[in-house]
């Protein structure tokens, strides 16, 4: 009897043990994928690269079957959009222009789609105000979750509307805030301009650099509002990966954490967040550590790693502020919108 | 300054499937007559000492060669100058058209212009007066009619009331920041000193023609100290005068169609002086006019303190401007332009002036050809032009320069209700701030 419970219990730890491995597993996996397409930049995908991401946080239950469909059709949806939709802009750069106003309207736009003589109405993608930071479940910040539910964030909204840009044969440059993540884009008419898909509106750069949050060397650092190249954005899914793996592995010790940091800042040396969590495991590693001069140099060292994020020009905005300056773009929408694009604006 | 473009872009919509020939260089040709290869003087100084016979013949043979050396320069220049003659000749004979921006040389004002250019090239870097170049390129449009030891005095005046009031006031007149403060005071305050009664009112904004489009003049400095009003320009040039004469250290800094002070105090902290108000001012109240891209920011065009070189860069640039107010566009512009980019090879005015220029180029080349450039159609037929295409190309290479580096024009609608937003109680606020925090940084100074 004792025997044959031992047994059991050996065996119940082992598959525990193989299901903790086969999910480690999938991390690795991600890891690979997204190392080789730094490596070798032909094999870039910002689809592939962010689900299979969330892949591995999913335990490869991502039902990718569905999301490609869902893709596909948005997909069609946006080639429908350029046919029919008259877009008043001159420049030679229409065609490219017209994919991004296309995808645009799919984020933020109702449109009526018209099947089988019958008028139907297509919703498109809001703003989910719970769990903005997906503390409660990283979840929340998902492609997969916005795909499913039509409510995202400023993390989900412009990773899908990147994933279209390039269905569609275009770019989209992923740009970031304090906190945040919006979407700049290079025309001949306008330059640079943002695309912000929390509120759907066309915002200048002082609504950014006045937040409050920005210090004038992290802009000129290109820690914030840079147009990031496919290359940065991939070290931004690599920290996603990094997060979601402490989130399901909280107490590893840190080895698969630093790894995605160290590919991350090497893609993109003054990204801030990956320099961050990189201090913040190197301290939990500290923490750890008897030996008391080894802790002390090792103390010293993570000081200079904060010091250079300081230096930078990183400065922390606290959490709760996040809304309220999201939504001062909505309150004083006319000091902070871009007039220049009100061709494309919905309103 | 504003950037004068239009046409391009539509041209480049109808044109682009044309493939546009590559832009034929014109050989550059080296001047040679500024070159010396010997001394002249030495050349017909003979031996002195006759001791040595070697001595003698050698210098002999120097001579011979020397001889030899100079007939052939005078041949190459010769030959040099037939060349020249010829592809002059060449173009006129193709198509008859002048490709160059005539030039105003002949002009009598120019030749100040290229004084002031001349002297410019000798400064030292680092190390130059401010006070002196600036009255030199005030002068130069104003045809050397200026007296500078008149102007001299006026600084060192008001160098020595700014010393005698710290010491009045017990400032450590050996701090930088207490310096800054007090010439900020100077700049936005009524002073005057006890000791010989003396007084001091302070400077205001002229809202009238600040751009100086009908007065170029009222953006000198020279303006500034004779009404004791001014702008934007003349005023932060003031300040970087007064800050040599005192020993101060102060920048120059450009936030668009504007320029202002910035300077440091002890433990590093950057401070901005508003002085067209008299306020300390936040960076948010820079970034808030609205039309700071932060591609600006990234490639270092507007809110960096300019260094000494840079800001010698930017003289380069006023001398130009000046020019282009008096006269126009010719090769000269380029030439002080193209030296200004060397010394700050972002500094977004040249890079506009640079624009303007080859803008302007095209517009005259196209005239010729009877082809109004505004209009699409007409300007179709340029492809018939090899080297009208260069130059417009050449054109629009250059003002996609001018948008790369972040530049976005400011409505002056903009730009004043910008300026006049330093009213609003919230900068009246932060002013206050700014202007305690510190004043208490270098009060505590003292008390060390």
């Amino acid at each position: 009897m004792k025997k044959s419970t031992a047994i059991l219990l050996l065996i119940l730890f082992s598959k525990f043990c193989a299901n903790a491995q086969n999910q480690d597993r999938l991390f690795e996996q991600s890891y690979t994928l997204l190392n080789n397409m730094l490596i070798n930049e032909n094999s870039y995908s910002f689809k592939k690269a962010v689900f299979s991401v969330e892949n591995a946080y999913l335990e490869g239950k991502l039902d990718t079957i569905n999301i490609n469909r869902q893709i596909h059709f948005l997909t069609s949806l946006s080639n429908s959009l350029i046919k029919d939709r008259f877009l008043a802009y001159l420049e030679k750069d229409k065609p490219t222009v017209n994919k991004w106003a296309s995808v645009y309207q799919i984020m933020c736009d109702t449109i009526p789609i018209n099947y089988d003589d019958k008028l139907y109405k297509y919703s498109p993608f809001g703003y989910d105000f719970n769990d903005v930071f997906g503390h409660k479940t990283r979840e929340n910040l998902f492609v997969s979750k916005l795909l499913e539910t039509h409510k995202g964030n400023c993390h989900s909204l412009p990773y899908l509307y990147k994933i279209l840009c390039e269905e569609l044969g275009t770019t989209a440059n992923l740009a970031l805030a304090p906190n945040h993540i919006y979407i700049k884009h290079n025309s001949i008419k306008d330059g640079w301009y943002n695309t912000e898909l929390t509120s759907g509106i066309f915002p200048i750069d002082a609504w950014i650099m006045a937040s409050g949050y920005v210090h004038l060397d992290a802009v000129s650092n290109g820690v914030y509002m840079k147009a990031l190249n496919n290359r940065e954005s991939i070290a931004l899914v690599l920290i996603d990966l990094a997060d979601n793996y402490n989130a399901k592995f909280p107490n590893n010790d840190g080895t698969f954490v630093l790894k995605c940091c160290e590919t991350a800042i090497t893609a993109y040396p003054n990204f801030a967040e990956a320099l961050i969590l990189r201090a913040e495991t190197h301290l939990k590693q500290i923490e750890k550590e008897q030996d008391k001069t080894k802790h002390d140099l090792k103390f010293k060292e993570l000081e200079k790693e904060y010091a250079h994020i300081h230096e930078i020009g990183y400065r922390n905005m606290p959490e709760n502020m996040y809304l309220d300056w999201l939504i001062s773009l909505k309150t004083e929408r006319n000091k902070y919108e871009n007039k220049a694009l009100h061709t494309m604006s919905k309103h | 300054m504003k950037l004068k473009i239009v046409f391009f872009l539509i041209y480049s919509v109808a044109f682009s499937q044309v493939k546009l020939p590559v832009a034929p260089t014109t050989p550059q040709i080296p001047n040679y007559s500024t070159q010396n290869y010997y001394n002249s003087n030495n050349r017909n100084t003979t031996p002195t000492s006759t001791t040595s016979y070697i001595d003698a013949k050698q210098a002999q043979q120097y001579q011979l060669i020397m001889q030899e050396v100079e007939q052939n320069e005078k041949q190459r220049a010769e030959i040099l100058s037939q060349l020249q003659k010829d592809i002059r000749e060449m173009d006129s004979k193709s198509d008859g058209i002048n490709y160059n921006l005539p030039s105003f040389s002949n002009i009598k004002g120019t030749k100040y212009y290229r004084n002031v250019y001349d002297k410019m090239l000798t400064l030292n870097i680092e190390s130059y007066s401010v006070k002196d170049l600036n009255f030199d390129i005030e002068n130069a449009f104003l045809e050397n009619s200026q007296d500078k030891t008149e102007f001299d005095k006026i600084i060192k005046n008001s160098g020595d009331f700014i010393l005698a009031k710290m010491k009045e006031l017990k400032y450590d007149t050996q701090s930088n920041v207490a310096k800054n403060y007090m010439l900020f005071q100077f700049f936005s305050e009524n002073l005057n000193l006890k000791a010989n009664g003396l007084k001091h009112t302070p400077f205001k904004y002229d809202f009238e023609d600040y751009t100086g489009q009908k007065d170029w003049t009222k953006m000198f400095v020279s303006k500034l100290l004779k009404t004791k009003t001014g702008q934007c320009h003349s005023m932060p040039l003031l300040y970087l005068i007064l800050a040599e004469q005192i020993q101060a250290e102060a920048y120059l800094s450009f936030s668009p169609n504007h320029s202002f002070i910035k300077f440091k105090d002890e433990n590093g902290k950057w401070y901005n002086i508003e002085l067209t108000n008299g306020m300390f001012t936040a960076p948010s109240f820079m970034v808030n006019s609205g039309y700071i891209k932060a591609e600006a920011l990234q490639n270092h065009i507007y809110l960096q303190n300019l260094s000494k070189q840079q800001l010698l860069s930017e003289f380069y640039v006023d001398l130009a401007n000046g020019y282009i107010h008096k006269f126009g566009y010719d090769a000269f512009v380029e030439k002080v332009a193209d030296k200004a980019l060397v010394l700050y090879p972002n500094n977004i005015n040249a890079q506009m002036i640079k624009s303007n220029f080859a803008a302007n180029r095209f517009e005259f080349v196209a005239q010729q050809l009877g082809i109004n450039p505004r209009d699409n159609k007409q300007l179709q037929k340029i492809k018939n032009y090899p080297k009208a295409v260069a130059l417009l190309q050449e054109s629009n290479l250059q003002s996609k320069k001018v948008e790369q580096l972040g530049y976005t024009e400011m409505p002056q609608k903009a730009y004043e209700n910008w300026l006049n937003s330093l009213s609003e109680a919230k900068r009246k606020q932060e002013n206050e701030i700014l202007n305690s925090q510190f004043k208490g940084t270098f009060i505590k100074t003292i008390k060390n």
